[in-house]
Order: C-alpha cells, then sequence, then structure tokens
C-alpha cells in the first residue's frame, strides 16, 4: 500500500499556515508598504484619487522634513532623553533587582507587586497631575522632568527583567569563588557578570526603545515647545492629517526601534545561565 | 534570615522602589487633593466638593464615561476571544508554528501612533481599502470611513495592538497544562468540548482574567488611538481631562482632577468587573 504523502491533517495544516500568512500581509505589511509609498509621493505631483499608484515617486519629502521641520531637534531630544532615561533606570533598578532577586525578606511579593504600580495608573493621568506637581514644586526644565517621568514609569521593566537574571546567577559559583579566596571584585566579574551581562543590555535596550516611545509625559510635560518624535508624529495626524509627512515620521520612529527590540529579543534568549556557565 | 540581612534587602529596595511609590503617590494625591480644591493655581485653597458636583451632573461627563467604559470592554473582550483560540491552536509546536507566533506578536513592536496612522491610511478617502472597493465593483465611489460615529476605527486599533499581549499571557497558561491531565480527562470519557470547558478554561481563568484587566485599564485610558481614529463628536476620558484642563482657564486643574479620579475609579472597578464576569462565565460553562 502506498502511502500518501501529505495527510488530509496536514494539508489543514499548512492551509490555516497560508492562511495566517495572509491574514499578516493584509493586516501588517501592506499597511506599511503603504507608509512607504506614501513617504515616497513627490511634493509636486500629489497623489489624489483616482490614481492607483503615486504618479511620481522620490526621497524630496525626505529631505524637505529634514531640512524645514523640527525632526532633527525632535530625534536629538528623543535620542538624548532615551539614553539619560536608560542610564539613570538602570541604576536605579540593579540594587533593586538584586533584593528581589537573590534575597528573602518579609513583604518581598508585597514589594514586587508595588513596583507594577506605574502600569496600572493611566497614563494621561500620571503625565497631566505629574506636570501639575512640576508646576507646584517650580521645576521649570522641560528635559529634567520628562527624565524623571520617564525613568519612574519604565522603572518596573527594568526591576522585572534584571531580577530574572539575578535569579539566574548560580549560588555554586558565587560559592567557588568566595572559597577560593576572590575578592568581592572578582566574584561579581566571574560568576555574576556573565550572567547579568545579556540581562543588562536587554534591560537597557527595552527602556531605551520606550522612552522613545513614549508619548504621554512627552506629549504634556514638553508642551508646547519641546518636541519629540512621537509628539511630532502626533502633529501630523488627527486634524491636520498630512500624509506624506506622517510616512515619513512614521518609519523613523519604527525601524530602529524594531531593529533594536529583535536585537533585545535575541540577548534575552542567549541568557541562559547554561550557555553562558557551560554547566547545565 | 538574620535582622542584619532583612535590612540590607530594605535599603537595596530604596533605590527602585522608593521612586515609584513616591511619586505614583504623589502624582495621584495630586489628582485627589486638586479634586476637592487644594493645591489650586488659582483663587485660595480650600476644600470643596462644588468641583466634583459640577462635574458629576453633566451629561456630557457621563457620556464620555460609559463611551471609554463601552470601548474597554469591547475591545478588552474581542481581543481575548480573539487570541484564546490561536493560543489553543499553538499549545503544541508544529511546522510553522513559530512564524506564526512571531506575526501575532510583530504589533507590539509597531508604536500606537503609528499604528494609528497606518491604519487611518489604509481606510481613508485615497487609502487602500477603498481603491480595492472601487476596483472590485463593490462600491462605485470612495466612502468615509474615518473616524466613524460609533467608534469601530478605534475598537479595530485597540484589538490589533492589545490581541498580541492577550496571546502572549494566555498562551503561556495553555502550553503549562500538561498532556497527562488532558490524557486523563480523555480516558475519563470526556469529549474535545467537555475537555474545553471543565479542564482547559478553569486551568487558564487566571490568564484570561489577567488579560481582560490589563486591556481594559489600557484601553479605558486611551488617548492616541481616539485622538486620530475615534468619533469626532465625542472625547475619551483622558481626551475630555485634557480638553477641560486646558479650556477651562480658572478652574480647569480641579474638574480635570474629577475625571483623573473617575478614570481610575472606571479602571480599577471596570477591570475587575470584567474579570469577575469571566469567573462566572467560566464556571458557568463548567457545569
Amino acid at each position: 500500500m502506498t502511502k500518501l504523502l501529505f495527510s488530509r491533517n496536514d494539508v489543514y495544516r499548512y492551509l490555516t499556515v497560508l492562511l495566517a500568512v495572509l491574514v499578516f500581509l493584509i493586516f501588517l505589511a501592506l499597511p506599511f508598504a503603504m507608509a512607504v509609498l506614501w513617504s515616497l509621493v513627490d511634493p509636486s505631483h500629489p497623489w489624489a484619487y483616482p490614481a492607483v499608484l503615486p504618479p511620481v515617486l522620490s526621497l524630496r519629502r525626505w529631505a524637505e522634513i529634514w531640512t524645514t521641520s523640527a525632526l532633527p531637534q525632535a530625534l536629538y531630544n528623543s535620542y538624548a532623553l532615551a539614553a539619560c532615561v536608560s542610564a539613570v533606570t538602570l541604576l536605579l533598578a540593579v540594587p533593586t533587582a538584586y533584593a528581589f532577586g537573590r534575597m528573602e525578606f518579609t513583604g518581598k511579593s508585597t514589594a514586587q507587586m508595588m513596583t507594577l504600580i506605574p502600569l496600572i495608573i493611566p497614563g494621561f493621568v500620571s503625565a497631566i497631575f505629574f506636570s501639575a506637581l512640576l508646576i507646584q514644586l517650580g521645576v521649570y526644565s522641560r528635559f529634567a522632568g520628562i527624565v524623571i517621568g520617564h525613568t519612574v514609569s519604565l522603572l518596573p521593566y527594568a526591576i522585572r527583567l534584571l531580577t530574572v537574571s539575578f535569579t539566574m546567577v548560580r549560588q555554586d559559583l558565587v560559592d567557588a569563588a568566595r572559597d577560593l579566596g576572590a575578592s568581592p571584585l572578582t566574584v561579581f566579574r566571574t560568576a555574576y557578570l556573565p550572567v547579568l551581562k545579556p540581562g543588562l543590555l536587554a534591560s537597557l535596550i527595552i527602556v531605551f526603545i520606550l522612552s522613545i516611545e513614549e508619548f504621554a509625559i512627552s506629549y504634556i510635560v514638553g508642551a508646547p515647545d519641546f518636541v519629540t518624535v512621537p509628539t511630532i508624529l502626533y502633529s501630523y495626524l488627527g486634524y491636520n492629517f498630512i500624509r506624506p509627512n506622517a510616512a515619513v515620521v512614521s518609519l523613523i520612529l519604527v525601524v530602529p526601534n524594531v531593529v533594536l527590540m529583535l536585537i533585545a529579543e535575541r540577548l534575552l534568549k542567549s541568557a541562559d545561565p547554561a550557555v553562558v556557565t557551560g554547566k547545565g | 534570615m538574620t535582622i542584619n540581612n532583612a535590612l540590607k534587602a530594605y535599603l537595596l529596595l530604596i533605590p527602585g522602589l522608593l521612586p515609584i511609590v513616591a511619586f505614583m503617590s504623589l502624582v495621584v494625591g495630586m489628582a485627589v487633593s486638586q479634586s476637592i480644591g487644594f493645591f489650586n493655581f488659582a483663587g485660595d485653597d480650600h476644600f470643596s466638593l462644588l468641583f466634583w458636583q459640577q462635574m458629576l451632573t453633566q451629561d456630557q461627563f457621563w457620556r464620555v464615561f460609559f463611551y471609554s467604559a463601552r470601548i474597554a470592554v469591547v475591545s478588552a473582550v474581542l481581543s481575548v476571544m480573539l487570541a484564546y483560540p490561536v493560543a489553543l491552536w499553538l499549545r503544541r509546536p508544529f511546522p510553522g508554528s513559530d512564524l506564526i507566533s512571531a506575526m501575532i506578536k510583530a504589533p507590539i513592536l509597531v508604536h500606537g501612533l503609528v499604528a494609528a496612522f497606518l491604519f487611518v491610511n489604509f481606510i481613508s478617502f485615497q487609502g487602500f481599502l477603498n481603491v480595492a472597493l472601487v476596483h472590485l465593483g463593490l462600491i462605485a465611489r470612495p466612502i468615509r470611513m474615518q473616524n466613524d460615529p460609533y467608534g469601530i476605527g478605534v475598537v479595530v486599533l485597540q484589538v490589533w495592538k492589545n490581541m498580541p499581549f492577550a496571546f502572549l499571557i494566555i498562551v503561556g497558561s495553555v502550553r503549562a497544562i500538561g498532556d497527562d491531565i488532558l490524557d486523563a480527562a480523555r480516558d475519563l470519557g470526556a469529549g474535545r468540548l467537555a475537555r474545553l470547558r471543565r479542564v482547559i478554561l478553569p486551568l487558564t481563568l487566571r490568564s484570561l482574567q489577567a488579560s481582560l484587566i490589563l486591556i481594559f485599564i489600557g484601553t479605558a485610558g486611551d488617548y492616541s488611538f481616539q485622538a486620530v481614529a475615534g468619533p469626532i463628536n465625542i472625547n475619551s476620558m483622558s481626551q475630555f481631562m485634557l480638553r477641560i484642563q486646558m479650556d477651562n482657564a480658572a478652574h480647569g486643574w480641579n474638574e480635570a482632577a474629577v475625571v483623573a479620579v473617575m478614570l481610575m475609579v472606571l479602571s480599577l472597578f471596570g477591570s475587575l468587573a470584567v474579570a469577575g464576569l469571566m469567573q462566572f462565565a467560566v464556571r458557568r460553562a463548567g457545569r
């Protein structure tokens, strides 16, 4: 009896995978392709109904936005903020994550729950009343205000990721290093750092991305003239919808962050202690 | 655990936990105090329930409140309902399942405002959908779909963005169900539907509730999807709060504070209510 190459189940499975790919193409790839196309519409040849494709494609829109809008300033602000926020957040998160990951104490789970508070307070409530607080305290630096706001709202992510990293550090390696007379610094370098490194880098990247993407605090505290990439994108959406500009800024916002996020994900996957220490 | 060690642990908590607790209590405290007449930017500070009275007697406020509540419930339930069967389908790996998981998670990487732009661009007068419908001969001329009055656009965006979160939370708990439990159920004569109702659903209830709560809170406080793709004749709670704070010069902050407190109340009790209803539904289904 000849065996069928594909069983009926396999055929169904392939069909459903194909269907999933199709859904993905319609819901994600196609809208992105449209955004790329819109960003390439030549400013002097508008793309209007009933033309199916833009009449002329050029990079002029990209050049125009770069030279005439506040985009360079917004990019500088966003990346400078993100660099400060990720450094400060990591410095603050490491000691707390150490306590959560490597120590036992009364009230640990309550304390861990409390770190999640920023995630359940609506973003615009924190943003608006944080700006009221800044006014009351007489803090007028927008940059400092946004750094504080972002740091607090992103601390939960860094603490959580680093707690996982700290729990993966193997106590037998720490003990072995100590027994062999290693100084605290050497213990840290040999037993902790190799396991922590991927987690540290991943949290740095994730906090960096989330800070660039944060909208509520940047929009409210930065108003009216401190621009970041999301606030500039917002200004091109809504009532005065400038589609080609919005397309350009969307791509500038999404593409670097997706690349960074994929790197972070790879780092987190590599953070298996067995891989790092060579012990199962 | 020695006292010394415990003290060390508490000291280590300070850098990470203190900023969160201090900041959040100050911010929430600020909203609550301003709603009852303290920390005024205009006039003297004194206790007053006037702002609460003014806000809660406005029809417009309640329209906004129930609109946000409705969008949050519909988005949370739809996201979970879409994510659940997919998570069950991907419970065990098969050729192509990794690809599908990656595709489902992709929207997480797309910024909310970018998603809103992609969506508006897709359904707009000049968008792909209209052009496609015209060329297929289904409609004679492009139709206006942007900023629809029912908030369908907002719900589509919320589900698009939140379904992956629900999927991530649920797939973990679905995969954690051991085959031995399902085999035992099968040996005892449970069919496909009975296994789902009596074994899988109760064991994944916590993750269903967690995703409902998280999505409800995120959606109830939404600003950007509503501002870009939402109906023009009604605001979401966040949008309303910001508008009142900016427009009503003298008491804008106080009235916005009332809206803020009510938004937190909605997030808390609304999400708990949805989670409670889910528990009730799962228990009923298991009977």
